[in-house]
């Protein structure tokens, strides 16, 4: 399948499969567990072929209880292992929100420093399509919140190998948020080794009218957006945000103060989420900048719908995005 | 507000002729209302009760803003009021901090916070608006709820001279300043000011001072000005002034020199045609009518500024008739203004600054006209009168002209024949 050019393409799982290849090669206290990740190559086949590679002690297939395998690799990290924690979604991980944000965020600062938590936590975040209210979780503002954790959501196949590899040579506790509807996008990813640092924002599109700032999978959508709103004149420039935790606010305040509007887009609900954080945060560093105040695009308030043309409708998508940079830049 | 002019872009209520609770019928004159050339009557276009006045007098506001609300008299029903935003009264918001006293310590920012109050504008706006000077007050937002927005700020600055503004801001700044350092030293006593302290302070301009720039600069630099002047013997004039005034006492007219100068410069312009003209771009306009302006200062308390009276066909009229049409236009000038009508069509201007002592000055061509004459003071003098010398009155007088239309040579030819005029009066009469 790989092929050695300069312009390799790939797919984002065989990135994030390359990412956790090249660290368990490179260090052997990296292993992975997880539901269906050895034996039946992945539920998303991202682990394809690793059991053959690395074998069953390093690849490690779990049964279905997340608090159980969860709790069981972060004692593994405070013994000085390095696991990989795949989630087959992040809706999942709320049955173990007790040792991922109790124990495994918490560990450092509680052990006094004795026991750190270099964890990866990995898996399909947001909704997948049609799977209904309780496996269509966002969750990454309710656990961006809280404090000893980081959190990275790529959005391209280069992104998603360059800040794995990062995330799993992290000494802290890394939530790697993925989606389910971007594993099989493309582009291209070098066969060499690279790592991207975490706290770095990518501007995806210059534009000078208004900053679109999103996070994986709805920067497809604000790319979108940019596109449409540049028929109509208003030149978007696009932030792909990268890691939440840290954030690179700078980037996203330097492009606000030069364009005077901003449009949030987070795929999770509005209340006390990552998107009011970042307007929060922008208003008090560039409120001398700002022509409006920053908009939002999140998903709606209501539990995602199961219907295709409801969850159409409630998740962030084109047309929202579109009217809020209108409505930002005085155009509606 | 209607639009009253073709130009008219905005109005001023000088006067309310009507009060709320008042019945009117169409024609009936509600307001007297500044326009960017006159002053108009607004007349009632529907029978109907006064209900309210919502524009008040002095407040200036754009055309197809609601004044006031007229209501049928058998429908005294409030749902039908419908209150519409008049812009904010700027002079209100200023007048309230100039005159407070200046206190030890350094007072805030004068103008930013009574600038601003009550304002929409966004954090952006409001940062171009200081870095550029632009007077927020002055600005109809374009955002919801008329927010001031970026745009509004930047569309206004691409499209006027900015420099003026921002240094008048800094030098508002410093004297802020100035004040607050003699006035924290009280120990230091110092001399009574000669004349009563002066704030600095701006004035938005009045439609006049607005048409008045607009028109003067586009005169004076389209227009190629030359002067030429001479001087007049005025004896012979005023001699015969003096008597044709005693003798027409009983009859209430009184003839003034400008009288006089009217008709001089009317006649003198019937034997130069050339005079009567104005540049067309690639022509020259030859009038038939000499219609004379006169220019009117009009007094400080109607805002000052200056209009140019019409008289028609002044080669055509007696020098009663023009004494008589004189008096008129610069009465109603300075008491409620001239109408378009009683300013249009001039063909040439006399501007006499007589009256106030003046010798000799220079004017700004009026357009469309090719010449304007100034005017002085009829000067006691020693003068050569058949190589003897004597005591008379002597008067100079300055033609202005567009050296497109009128050369040297035409000038003096004009100011020839007006000499001739002037110093021969009995040709006046007949």
């Amino acid at each position: 399948m790989t092929v050695a050019t300069n312009n390799r393409v790939i797919e984002f799982r065989d990135a994030l499969r390359e990412a956790m290849s090249e660290e368990m090669r490179n260090d052997k206290r990296v292993f992975l567990l997880g539901e269906e990740v050895a034996q039946y190559n992945g539920a998303y086949k991202v682990s394809k072929g690793m059991l053959d590679e690395f074998g069953p002690k390093r690849v490690i297939d779990t049964p279905i209880s997340e608090s159980g395998f969860s709790g069981m690799a972060i004692g593994a990290a405070m013994r000085g292992l390095r696991p990989i924690v795949e989630f087959m979604s992040w809706s999942f991980s709320l049955v173990a929100a007790d040792p991922i944000l109790n124990n495994a965020a918490k560990m450092l600062y509680m052990s006094g420093g004795q026991f750190g938590c270099p964890i990866v936590f990995r898996g399909n975040d947001g909704a997948g399509g049609q799977l209904a209210s309780t496996h269509s979780w966002c969750v990454e503002s309710m656990y961006a919140n809280v404090p000893g954790l980081k959190m990275a959501i790529p959005y391209d196949a280069y992104d998603a190998k360059g800040l794995l590899k990062s995330a799993i040579q992290d000494d802290n506790p890394v939530f790697f948020l993925e989606s389910e509807r971007l594993l099989s996008t493309t582009c291209h990813v070098p066969e060499e080794e690279y790592t991207i640092p975490f706290g770095k924002a990518l501007i995806r599109r210059q534009g000078t009218d208004c900053t679109i700032i999103g996070f994986g999978r709805p920067l497809h959508f604000c790319l979108e957006a940019a596109e449409e709103l540049a028929r109509e004149g208003i030149s978007c420039e696009v932030i792909d945000g990268r890691t939440i935790r840290p954030l690179d606010i700078d980037t996203m305040a330097a492009s606000v103060t030069k364009t005077s509007a901003c449009v949030v887009v987070d795929q999770s609900w509005p209340f006390a989420s990552v998107g009011s954080e970042i307007a929060s945060q922008l208003h008090a560093i560039c409120f001398e900048a700002l022509d409006n105040h920053v908009h939002r695009v999140h998903s709606d308030d209501v539990p995602t719908p199961y219907a295709y043309n409801l969850e159409q409708a409630y998740l962030p998508n084109k047309r929202k995005i579109c009217e809020a940079v209108r409505s930002a830049t005085y155009n509606a | 507000m209607p639009k009253l002019s073709d130009t008219m872009e905005s109005g001023t209520i000088l006067h309310w002729h009507v009060d709320v609770g008042d019945d009117v019928s169409a024609g009936d004159v509600l307001a007297d209302i500044e326009t960017d050339k006159a002053t108009m009557e607004l007349q009632s276009f529907d029978d109907g009760t006064v209900d309210q006045i919502i524009v008040g007098v002095g407040d200036q506001v754009r055309v197809g803003t609601t004044i006031a609300l007229l209501v049928d008299e058998d429908e005294v029903d409030e749902q039908e009021v419908q209150v519409i935003d008049a812009p904010p009264n700027v002079e209100e918001a200023e007048v309230e901090t100039a005159d407070e006293p200046p206190v030890a310590s350094p007072p805030p920012p004068v103008s930013e916070e009574s600038s601003s109050r009550g304002l929409r504008v966004s954090p952006v706006a409001r940062r171009l608006a200081e870095e550029h000077g632009v007077d927020l007050q002055t600005i109809q937002g374009s955002g919801p709820s008329g927010r001031i927005i970026k745009r509004d700020i930047l569309q206004l600055v691409g499209a006027t001279v900015e420099t003026t503004a921002a240094a008048h801001t800094t030098v508002h700044g410093s004297e802020t300043k100035v004040v607050a350092q003699t006035t924290s030293q009280p120990s230091i006593q110092p001399l009574a000011p000669v004349s009563p302290w002066q704030e600095n302070r701006t004035e938005p301009l009045s439609n006049m001072r607005q048409i008045i720039a607009q028109r003067l600069v586009e005169s004076k630099q389209t227009i190629p000005h030359y002067q030429v002047t001479m001087s007049f013997d005025l004896d012979p004039l005023l001699e015969m002034r003096t008597t044709l005034n005693e003798q027409l006492a009983t009859t209430g007219v009184k003839l003034s020199v400008n009288d006089f100068l009217v008709r001089c410069c009317a006649l003198a312009m019937a034997r130069h045609p050339e005079f009567n003209a104005s540049f067309g771009g690639d022509c020259i306009l030859y009038h038939g009518p000499v219609n004379i302006g006169i220019a009117i200062a009009l007094p400080a308390e109607r805002g000052g500024g200056l209009v140019v009276g019409s008289i028609r066909n002044a080669d055509q009229k007696s020098l009663r008739t023009i004494s008589q049409e004189s008096a008129y236009l610069s009465t109603k000038a300075r008491e409620s203004g001239l109408s378009v009508d009683e300013m249009a069509d001039t063909t040439f201007t006399i501007s006499n600054l007589g009256m106030f002592g003046v010798e000799h000055f220079t004017a700004i061509i009026n357009p469309p006209n090719s010449a304007i004459l100034a005017v002085g003071a009829a000067v006691e003098k020693p003068v050569v009168r058949q190589g003897e010398l004597a005591v008379g009155h002597e008067m100079s007088a300055t033609l202005s002209l567009d050296h497109r239309v009128i050369d040297g040579a035409m000038a003096a030819l004009y100011l020839k024949a007006l000499k001739e005029l002037i110093e021969n009066p009995a040709s006046l009469l007949v």
